[in-house]
């Protein structure tokens, strides 16, 4: 209390308010920012290496079509996520229906699950590989494709979240104002709604592109479940696959390959995202043209009806058969497991999660409020942009960047653990911001001004009357961050070989063909994660119907 | 061409009725105001009759044409919204030009239509701006011509002016009335501020817990209101509870206020010893030698006079308005009050008392 | 006790001025309305007063004490928000508390105070509800309980009414003043409703382009305003332009179409353009006997009669001018039809005149 009230009279000093702002984003500047991407330092320092694998025409050759892999997959899953994400997105919205509580639920549990953990499940459903004792679809897909498939799973959540966030903010009056100017709905929706969407559409399409481009733990199980791990590769599992096995190449080539691969993908990947945004932002739609009749015809009768009808058939039969189809392992005898070692990793991949969102949520949160009541200034904008920076970098590039930066200070691999847990607060960071930041700009400024008029010194403004108003948006954005740095493979194996987090945990097994093991370790693992999903939100819940 | 029926509307959301049992003419070029609190249905009304909304119950005809299951864009309706729905993406002439472009007229049609709907609210010169470069006044004007260039011989205006400055609002109702009455078309307006619709109405529907409570001229509800929600509602009243003492042979009646002053009225149906209410305006209430005894708790400036709030020996709040010229009492002062006896309305007394009958939300 | 001095205050954000060189003097237990379109910079000058809003310039005085560097809590100044903002995880109870909490006094005396505020709003039997679960009004009453709780001297209300029903608001506007007298606040409050600011204020401030263009009662302001905007603006003008051709007593202005109308005196010079606002309500009309009667400054044809309530308005089309409005008691309304000729005239003092301003009339007028 006595401590509190510290605080309290401290923070009426505008000077303590700046100080602790800008202690906030120095440690944003120098634990996360500056370390994200200092691997491209290495490209100076380092050019022998790299020079070295430039000149090794297979290693090259390798490298571009691993990244090429990784964009063009990365693309073709976002757009398919928009396609099929809009009308989903309209449904949640703008529509009323039964078990539309449920829908919005079982559209946000693929995010639940950790990709490794989807990898193994998606495979199994599409394809049913050699020693898995349950029957699959049976396809024989290529690689690629069954990649995209994958991708899918884990980008769509948050597409339709994106989209639905800013379809919520348009006026729906701008819609029926276009109806009782006589156009029919399908056009009022094209000519009116879809042009007023891009923002949402760039955050929605940098937000899976950059999802999709830096997954590794899943896509690199799928891969080595379809025996495809050695000739088939992205960006992110051709460095998993470096690391897996260090009779390929010489330490030297290894270390330039990861450099080039990590540089490429970081530079391409910001030039890429800048480049969406102009594009997305300039576009005009093409809305001049109308057909009446045409509109009218798609607009009524079985056509809305057979939208609707597939929006939600794929997504069942693309998104959510195919990650919960893992479970049937649960009709299988159980093998023996070496439970010390899974619980371990558990326990493990819990510390580094659970300390890396309260990182997050601690410096999260000024900055969180600077960025929200800052909008129009300079700065404001230029912190929004940097809080994604971390967001759009391959985890992978990522965690090697943040390995050579902390490495190159001395903080050598018996540090590892505290490694981790910086990169992991890196890519999380920007999720609980992101969040906050929304949050945040919801809440009328009135609050806080008022209870400052009423005597309130602005921290007690802050704990007695804003953070109680978006405490459930902050434990929002805590869950999504835990689950996906729980979820983490890529970020965890560049920085580290022996820091054993869940999804390595599994990664291992599934190398050794230990599937059924695998299988098992996943189903745990995901019934931890919902026992403490739905205890949060079961307590955050309960607050909320008595604010009611 | 416009008529507008209504035959037993309602309109129910799971089993709370917004709107209930609603019958309503509307004719050929009138214009005609839903007036009401907050809560009262008439949005509920407005989005029925124009289609946004099927009603649960009943039937819209339009020039004797059932409508009711029409979809909205073959409705044919202008709407303009409370918080005007400009398309933000597109210029003042690109707005008004929307209509024509969806109902593919041809780039002529859309030219003259948006040239001459513009012109028509004077916002011509600025046609080429965006919704967010010009004041809220203007939008709403630019929101009325882009209703208005579908053609549509119906304008639904939903409380079209609560979003604008007080003084702003003045103005554009005077003008809205003048533009709409030039082109003679229907219309049917949406308020919950009465001087508002007093100024631009031919007619007013005044509704309360989802049901017409009544509708009239203006200057009918405001002189022979036939309740005292509406007598408290349509302009300010004095509301004096009372009971009737006396009664002519041709209807003359008396009433005697609490602490016994009498107080004469025009003719009622009431016998001797019902409890009723009277009520009489402020600027029927003038000061004499003699008459019902009050003492001047405040005298406020309002421009062209002045309103006097006296607490009169029946324990009852009488307000009354002096001229801005003539000579005003002061606060603590004692006066004699008279009613203009023609003026005098009464009404039964209501069941749950004054206070609950009048209450606004 | 409290008296308030602003003291040239500018202010603007983003190249955009909100306040240039304002200056005002707020005398303890007054109750002053800030008047202004929107975008005048009504809500920036209140901010300043109670700090949430830090001026570029010029100082800020509450109780003759220098307060512009001093934080928002300290300055004892208490804001009631055009949204009431009632914190919504709180109920009634422990929002009206929230002032005593927070300054920490004595559990017992705090309790009293709340009692007694609520009780003064006539809500102490929604103590325990939400603030999501009153209306309107309600939730206004409580900002307002909430904010006397706070034991401030000073109440800064911001729009308080605007988001109330038009019919609802009118009996509020009584209630809140009254409350206001009977605590002894001074009030600065701030609206674009001329209405309500003339029957709440004990004086206004019209403010327009971050500046106070006039500073007066009611009546003073309503009566003689400082310049052809405040005349419209606070209640409607008829406005009219012609260059004067004589002055003295009564000023005589001849329209470019030869009208001559007289209004109070003045020192223009002859032959300078000026401009003549009179009060629709006090603008008069005459049946006319002949087209030329001498009491008449023009004359013109009904074009619409509206039964208003109180008043009613006729709108007379004159040649050359325009459409001229009256505003007449509405015992006149069988008086006048559509069609009829009258003539317009007004009591020569009641009109007010001014030079043309520099910017152009149109300019000047704008209402929003």
């Amino acid at each position: 209390m006595s401590l509190l009230s510290r605080i309290d009279e401290l923070s009426g000093s505008s000077k303590v308010r700046r100080a602790w702002f800008a202690f906030a984003c120095a440690v944003f500047v120098i634990v996360i920012a500056v370390p994200s991407i200092f691997v491209v330092t290495h490209l100076f320092t380092d050019w022998d290496l790299v020079d070295l694998v430039l000149n090794n025409e297979g290693i090259r050759n390798t490298v571009v079509s691993a990244v090429a892999n990784s964009f063009s997959i990365a693309l073709i899953v976002t757009v398919i996520d928009i396609l099929v994400g809009l009308p989903m997105a309209w449904i949640m919205v703008r529509k009323n229906f039964k078990g539309k509580k449920w829908l919005d639920t079982l559209l946000d549990m693929p995010l639940a699950f950790p990709t490794a953990v989807i990898g193994i499940s998606v495979v199994m459903f599409w394809i049913s590989p050699e020693g898995i004792n349950i029957p699959g679809l049976g396809l024989s897909l290529s690689p690629y494709m069954l990649v995209i498939l994958l991708h899918i799973i884990f980008t769509y959540p948050y597409m339709v979240r994106s989209l639905s966030a800013i379809l919520e903010q348009i006026e729906p009056n701008y819609e029926t104002a276009a109806m009782t100017l006589g156009a029919s709905r399908w056009t009022a929706v094209r000519t009116i709604t879809i042009p007023l969407f891009r923002a949402g559409l760039a955050t929605g399409f940098i937000l899976c592109f950059a999802r999709s481009l830096s997954e590794t733990g899943g896509t690199y199980i799928a891969l080595t479940m379809m025996g495809v791990q050695t000739s088939f590769f992205t960006g992110p599992s051709f460095i998993s696959f470096l690391k897996s096995d260090e009779s390929w190449y010489t330490s030297d080539e290894m270390m330039g390959a990861q450099i080039l691969i990590s540089v490429i993908m970081i530079v391409l990947a910001l030039i890429l995202l800048v480049v969406v945004r102009k594009i997305i932002a300039k576009f005009r739609f093409p809305m001049n043209k109308v057909w009446p009749d045409l509109g009218r015809k798609v607009s009524r009768g079985a056509l809305p009806k057979a939208k609707d009808f597939l929006t939600i058939l794929f997504l069942i039969v693309v998104v959510l058969l195919p990650t919960f189809y893992i479970f049937l392992y649960l009709t299988q005898p159980i093998p023996t497991m070496d439970y010390g070692q899974l619980f371990g990793s558990i326990g493990t991949s819990f510390l580094v999660a659970g300390i890396a969102v309260a990182i997050d949520i601690i410096i999260g949160v000024p900055m969180a409020m600077y960025i929200a009541r800052h909008r129009e200034g300079k700065l404001g904008q230029l912190l929004d942009g940097l809080v994604n920076v971390p967001l759009i970098i391959p985890t992978t590039a990522l965690g090697f960047s943040l390995f050579l930066f902390w490495g190159s200070l001395g903080l050598d691999s018996s540090f590892d653990l505290l490694l981790v847990i910086l990169g992991h607060i890196s890519f999380t960071y920007p999720l609980v911001v992101r969040n906050l930041i929304g949050s945040i700009e919801e809440v009328d400024p009135a609050y806080e001004e008022v209870s400052m008029t009423l005597g309130a010194k602005p921290f007690q403004a802050f704990r007695k009357v804003l953070f109680p108003i978006i405490k459930s948006a902050v434990i929002a954005g805590g869950i999504l961050a835990f689950t996906r740095s729980l979820g983490e493979t890529g970020a965890t194996t560049s920085i580290s070989d022996t820091v054993n987090t869940v999804p390595i945990y599994i990664t291992h097994l599934v190398e050794d063909g230990l599937y059924t093991e695998a299988a098992m370790c996943s189903i745990v693992l995901i019934l931890i994660c919902f026992i403490i999903m739905f205890g949060l939100r079961a307590v955050t819940g309960r607050r909320s119907k008595r604010d009611a | 061409m416009a008529r507008i029926k209504l035959e037993h509307v309602s309109m129910r959301f799971g089993d709370f009725y917004a709107v209930r049992d609603i019958n309503l003419d509307i004719n050929n070029g009138e214009y005609v105001t839903i007036l009401g609190p907050s809560g009262c249905g008439k949005t509920t009304l407005i989005k029925v009759i124009s289609g946004i909304w099927t009603p649960t119950e009943g039937k819209v005809f339009v020039d004797g044409m059932d409508v009711t299951n029409i979809p909205l864009e073959d409705r044919d309706v202008g709407y303009v919204f409370q918080n005007i729905a400009l398309f933000p993406h597109m210029t003042l002439k690109e707005n008004v030009a929307y209509s024509p472009r969806v109902k593919d007229q041809g780039d002529e049609a859309m030219e003259s239509l948006s040239t001459e709907y513009l012109s028509l609210v004077n916002m011509l010169s600025r046609a080429g701006m965006f919704p967010k470069e010009i004041s809220g006044g203007e939008q709403q004007k630019v929101a009325i011509a882009r209703a208005l260039a579908s053609g549509s011989k119906m304008l639904m205006l939903d409380e079209p002016l609560s979003a604008l400055d007080a003084r702003v609002r003045v103005e554009l109702r005077y003008e809205l009335r003048r533009l709409v009455k030039k082109l003679g078309i229907t219309v049917l307006h949406i308020t919950h501020d009465q001087e508002e619709a007093m100024s631009v109405s031919d007619r007013i529907v005044l509704m309360r817990y989802g049901s017409v409570a009544e509708v009239g001229t203006p200057l009918e509800l405001y002189r022979h209101p036939r309740s005292v929600f509406a007598a408290n509602f349509v302009g300010e009243t004095n509301l004096l509870e009372c009971t009737v003492s006396d009664k002519t042979k041709n209807g003359k009646t008396r009433v005697k206020l609490r602490g016994g002053q009498e107080v004469r009225t025009s003719k009622t149906d009431f016998k001797v010893g019902d409890p009723v209410v009277i009520s009489v305006r402020p600027e029927h209430v003038y000061t004499a030698n003699d008459g019902l005894r009050a003492e001047v708790r405040s005298v406020v400036f309002m421009g062209t006079y002045w309103r006097v709030r006296t607490m009169a020996d029946s324990r009852d709040y009488v307000d009354f308005n002096v001229p801005a010229d003539e000579e005003v009492p002061k606060e603590g002062d004692v006066v004699y009050l008279v009613f203009n006896k023609k003026a005098v309305v009464v009404f039964a007394r209501p069941q749950g008392g004054i206070e609950e009958e009048i209450k606004l939300e | 006790m409290p008296e308030i001095v602003l003291d040239n205050l500018c202010k603007s954000f983003d190249g955009v001025v909100a306040a240039n060189g304002l200056s005002l003097t707020i005398a303890d237990g007054e109750y002053v309305c800030i008047l202004g379109p929107t975008g005048a910079g009504k809500t920036t000058c209140m901010r300043m007063v109670c700090g949430l809003t830090h001026p570029d310039s010029g100082k800020v005085y509450l109780d003759g004490k220098d307060v512009t560097e001093d934080s928002v809590d300290s300055r004892n100044a208490t804001m009631l928000s055009q949204t009431y903002a009632l914190f919504p995880h709180l109920n009634v109870y422990e929002n009206v508390m929230f002032a005593p909490r927070i300054k920490g006094w004595p559990e017992d005396s705090s309790k009293q105070i709340v009692r007694s505020m609520l009780h003064m709003v006539h809500l102490e039997q929604k103590a325990e509800w939400r603030p999501d679960e009153l209306s309107g009004g309600q939730q206004q009453r409580i900002a307002l309980a909430r904010a006397l709780a706070s034991g401030s001297k000073v109440l800064l209300l911001d729009e308080p009414l605007r988001a109330l029903d038009a019919r609802l608001r009118i009996n509020l506007r009584k209630e809140l003043r009254s409350l206001a007298k009977e605590m002894n606040l001074t009030c600065i409050h701030v609206t674009h409703d001329q209405d309500e600011a003339l029957e709440m204020a004990d004086k206004i401030a019209v403010i327009r382009n971050g500046r106070i263009i006039q500073f007066g009662t009611p009546r003073d302001v309503f009566e003689n305003p400082a310049t052809p905007f405040v005349a419209n603006f606070v209640g409607r003008s008829n406005t009219l332009v012609g260059k004067v051709v004589s002055n003295g007593d009564v000023t005589v202005v001849e329209t470019d179409s030869g009208l001559r109308m007289s209004a109070r005196g003045s020192d223009l010079p002859v032959g300078s353009e000026a401009v003549v606002t009179v009060k629709t309500g006090f603008t008069k009309l005459v049946k006319l006997i002949a087209d030329t009667d001498p009491e008449v400054f023009a004359t013109g044809v009904v074009e619409r009669v509206l039964y208003e309530g109180v008043t009613i308005t006729v709108e007379v089309g004159v040649e050359g001018l325009g459409l001229i409005s009256a505003s007449l008691p509405n015992r006149k309304y069988d008086d006048y039809s559509v069609g009829d000729r009258v003539g317009i005239t007004w009591v020569p003092s009641k009109a007010s005149v001014f030079p043309m301003p520099p910017e152009g009339l149109e300019e000047e007028m704008r209402l929003d």
